[in-house]
């Protein structure tokens, strides 16, 4: 109840907020405290309804829906703090409350900037309105309770003690496929444990659990930096449209600089962090994979960098009687960016993609997925509508750009790339909209050429002068660099890079990195706090140095280990040296690494799941300054079993024939004598067998393998062929269902196989140069934007 | 002044040929009929579920996992995949492949597992994608 009210008020105090503020902007003057007075509220009720649903989490109430469906009694607490973002309810929540807390400082911002603050604000709190409506009590409730729906919950979350209460015989059903209990949770059950005196608390004593693929460091990291990106992309946004409403554009752009910039480097950062998760966590191998969830975010971010591109121009070329070069640019990107979030979301909450992501989604329902259109569709029309009002305007104040050779049009020059870049990626994202979808390839062909420019156009752009340059100048400023940028390109040739576009994009990167690495040396000395660009500069050469480096050139190999018998691996002599279980139940594989007597430890983990109900992997890395050494695991064998995983598990049914290699196998019937089962129950001998035929060239084996007990011991009986080159035992047989598991393996596999019997751990071994580059490129670029951020938000200070 | 509306207008010409040119040759189309599938012999994305009834081979030494998926006609076919056994494939609730059609079975470069659970933003591994 509290939940809902909360939200409810929340919502209704965005819009009036908004409205109100509005209303003032129109001229009502008694509106404005109304307006402050809504937003305030708004932001405490979304904030209290946060922490309330945080609190229900943190005292596992299961009668809650959300909280039953993602975490359970068994999380640590940081992991149990981020089943708050863990489904979309809570994801929406988590950006509402994000923006609640950035509105707050927003409206202080504007409030002492003239008559900005009903202008932005009631934009602000228009989107904010939008997102609370996601998640208002009629459509995405974070504070449905179970029963609201009727709910199977699994049995065995419910309190054993109270499972066999007679009316409950009614509302349990098992899945017979899987074996599973659940209870359906509706009205009338809750009614009935009311009667008997049971609260629905009492009943419900854990929940569903969160995914072992989110049990990790960077589920608690990631997302909320990622929305807090966000919920400030929200405000330059909520800028521009203002200096549209207004249509006076000179103030606009200094006042939106440092949340565009705070915007970019979180947004940035909140990327990254999601691209070292999916490297040093789930084993994708890469830090970037061009999956579409990924894809989504990068896209608005691509567009919101370029914008902070032409803003500078405009800043830097507004005047009393000029309102600045590229000002339609800048309106028109700052919309986009806010725009392509929202697209970002679409795509990514309506269930569109489908089966386009390795990321899953949930249909969110018919209602929710019109909602989240209309909220994409309304801003959009806003945003396009009121340039095109102001457009005729724009245009006649708008001053014509000349000088070619200026800085001025060397950064509109890097933002048109940007753009580039960003269509190439909307467009292959958005593909499977229309059904079809783009390989890897698409990306990496169309954004590399867009890479070498943007190295070359990231250094050029800074040697030059604003408005106009001097080829001579330019020349003898670039000295340094022109001759510096080829010897690292050399020495990377020699490293390893062949393909000419990467020789061109190594050469680019080179340039870029030397220019800034020049300026910067000189600026840091003097004043650290115009440094900023080109530190965020030098960041990006040195991610895109990364990036050809283990994008292109690294090595990978599939190694068998034994146990305790080294193994050279790519130059370096591993030995699995057996696992170990870890803190959190699973199981850490132990290798050690040595190469010219230095030792290193990897320890990639698998466990079962029962969660996802298979293996889960996780690989390990061995960081070193020019490479990361990547261990992903692919399986173990202790040996000992028969079902060894050096051959193949078959299902066959009764009456199946099923190929192997050069063989036909039949499964005819089962020997399953009358009193094998009350032996097998009494402990005493028994056999059982399955009776298969094999055909092989024609020939036909008739063949029994067998498991039991005889005297006293367990058996477990192979059938060898060797004619055939065959040997199956059994591993496992359901008579019900007429089916047997099979293990089948060649019988050269015995003889020839060394590591038969011996603990072997299977692996992928992989030696992936200068991935470090990649995330330092990364802190240096968030920290360029965070120097820059500063500067900017002291001159719109002034 | 005319001369950089020429050249800026004949770089965006290149741009948007390549982009076109780059869209068609990389592009894979969804196919959810198996036997279009089978005739085709394209490389496209196929989705069914898994055929749990059916055999499915592991083999760990040539690294191969064998399995059959069945589209929503009942057709079913046998997919060869060169890697292991995705994470969640036994929960998954449908199942795309990417890859051709060849020889008798799909070959395919991709397996993926949409997996019913209400997770989003989850980041369900599956191959060296």
């Amino acid at each position: 109840m509290i939940g809902n009210i909360l939200m409810s008020i929340a919502f209704i105090g965005a819009i009036f907020s908004a409205l109100m503020y509005f209303l003032n902007y129109r001229g009502y003057q008694n509106t404005l405290n109304y307006a402050r007075i809504a937003f305030h509220t708004m932001a405490t009720s979304t904030i209290l309804a946060s922490v309330f649903l945080l609190y229900l989490i943190l005292t596992h109430q299961f009668q809650y829906k959300y909280v039953y469906s993602y975490s359970d009694t068994s999380l640590p607490l940081g992991l149990l703090i981020s089943t708050f973002y863990a489904g979309q309810e809570g994801s929406f929540l988590l950006w509402a409350l994000w923006m609640a807390v950035i509105g707050v400082i927003l409206q202080q911002y504007c409030s002492v900037r003239g008559d900005l603050e009903p202008r932005v604000m009631a934009v602000y709190s228009l989107v904010q309105s939008f997102l609370l409506l996601m998640i208002t009590p009629v459509v995405k409730n974070p504070f449905a309770l179970i029963y609201s729906e009727p709910f199977m919950a699994s049995a065995n979350t419910i309190n054993p003690q109270l499972l066999n209460l007679p009316f409950l015989a009614n509302y349990i059903f098992s899945d017979k496929s899987t074996g599973q209990m659940y209870v359906k949770i509706d009205q009338s059950l809750v009614a009935g444990l009311q009667s008997a005196g049971i609260s629905l608390r009492e009943f419900i004593i854990n929940g569903r659990g969160l995914n072992p693929l989110l049990h990790s460091f960077w589920m608690q990291i990631h997302p909320p930096i990622l929305f807090v990106g966000f919920a400030s992309m929200n405000v330059p946004f909520a800028f521009a449209f203002a200096a549209l409403i207004k249509n006076d554009y000179r103030e606009w752009i200094k006042q939106a600089f440092p949340w565009l910039l705070f915007a970019a480097m979180v947004l940035g950062l909140g990327i990254m962090l999601g691209g070292y998760w999916a490297y040093g966590v789930l084993g994708w191998g890469g830090y970037w994979a061009w999956d579409p969830v990924e894809n989504s975010s990068l896209i608005p971010w691509i567009i919101s960098v370029a914008a902070i591109h032409t803003m500078i121009v405009q800043k830097k070329t507004t005047s009393e009687n000029s309102i600045g070069a590229f000002a339609k640019t800048n309106l028109v990107l700052v919309i986009l960016s806010f725009i392509l979030v929202l697209y970002s979301t679409f795509l990514t909450r309506s269930g569109i993609l489908g089966d386009a992501s390795v990321h899953s989604f949930v249909d969110p329902g018919y209602f929710a997925y019109l909602l989240l259109l209309i909220f994409m569709g309304t801003f959009l029309s806003l945003g396009a509508g009121m340039l095109i009002y102001r457009w005729k305007y724009l245009q006649q104040i708008t001053p014509p750009q000349n000088n070619l050779l200026s800085r001025e049009f060397a950064l509109f020059t890097g933002a048109v790339i940007l753009g580039a870049s960003a269509i190439v990626t909307f467009l292959g994202t958005s593909a499977p909209i229309l059904g079809k979808a783009v390989q890897i390839e698409f990306y990496n062909e169309m954004n590399l050429p867009l890479g070498i420019l943007i190295g070359l156009i990231n250094g050029l752009s800074l040697l030059m002068k604003w408005k106009e340059s001097d080829g001579k100048e330019l020349l003898k400023k670039s000295t340094f660099s022109l001759l510096s940028a080829p010897i690292l390109t050399v020495i990377m040739i020699f490293a390893g890079v062949k393909d000419f576009k990467m020789i061109l994009f190594a050469f680019a990167s080179a340039f870029a990195f030397f220019v800034n690495v020049e300026i910067a040396f000189k600026i840091i000395r003097r004043n650290i706090e115009k440094a900023g660009a080109y530190i965020a500069h030098m960041g990006l050469a040195i991610l895109f140095i990364g990036v050809i480096a283990s994008s292109k050139y690294d090595k990978s190999i599939d190694v068998n280990l034994v146990k305790n018998e080294p193994a050279d691996v790519l130059g370096y002599k591993m030995v699995f040296t057996g696992y170990s279980p870890t803190e959190d139940g699973k199981y850490a594989f132990n290798i050690l690494i040595e190469r010219e007597g230095k030792k290193y430890k990897a320890s990639p983990i698998m466990y079962y799941s029962d969660f996802n109900q298979g293996i889960m992997r996780n690989p390990d890395i061995v960081p070193f300054v020019t490479k990361d050494i990547y261990i992903s695991p692919i399986s173990y064998d202790d040996g000992t079993s028969s079902s060894s995983s050096q051959g193949t598990t078959l299902q066959i049914k009764k009456g199946e024939t099923i190929k192997y290699s050069e063989s036909e196998i039949e499964f005819v019937s089962f020997n399953f004598p009358a009193d094998a089962m009350q032996k097998m129950m009494a402990g005493q001998d028994f056999e059982i067998g399955v009776k298969l035929i094999v055909k092989n060239y024609g020939t036909k084996y008739e063949i029994e393998p067998k498991y039991g007990i005889r005297n006293g011991e367990k058996i477990n009986e192979q059938a060898k062929i060797k004619d055939a080159n065959l040997q199956i035992s059994l591993v496992s047989m359901s008579a019900d269902q007429d089916m047997v598991t099979l293990s089948v393996e060649p019988v050269s596999a015995e003889i020839n196989n060394e590591v038969a019997g011996k603990e072997v751990l299977a692996v992928t071994a992989s030696i992936k140069p200068f991935v470090g580059l990649v995330w330092l490129g990364t802190v240096v670029i968030v920290l360029g934007f965070f120097v820059s951020m500063l500067r900017r938000l002291k001159e719109a200070r002034e | 002044m005319k001369a950089r509306y020429y050249i800026g207008g004949a770089i965006i010409l290149i741009f948007l040929g390549l982009l076109f040119y780059n869209f068609t040759r990389t592009n894979i189309e969804y196919e959810s009929d198996f036997v279009k599938v089978m005739q085709s012999g394209k490389v496209c994305k196929a989705s069914g579920v898994w055929v749990k009834e059916k055999f499915y081979q592991e083999n760990i030494q040539d690294r191969t996992f064998v399995f059959y998926i069945r589209d929503a006609k009942n057709n079913e076919m046998k997919v060869v995949y060169k890697g292991t056994k995705p994470n969640n494939f036994e929960i998954a609730t449908n199942i795309v492949v990417t890859g051709k059609f060849e020889n008798g079975y799909f070959h395919a470069t991709d397996v993926l597992t949409k997996c019913p659970s209400k997770y989003e933003g989850q980041n369900v591994s599956t191959s060296g994608s």
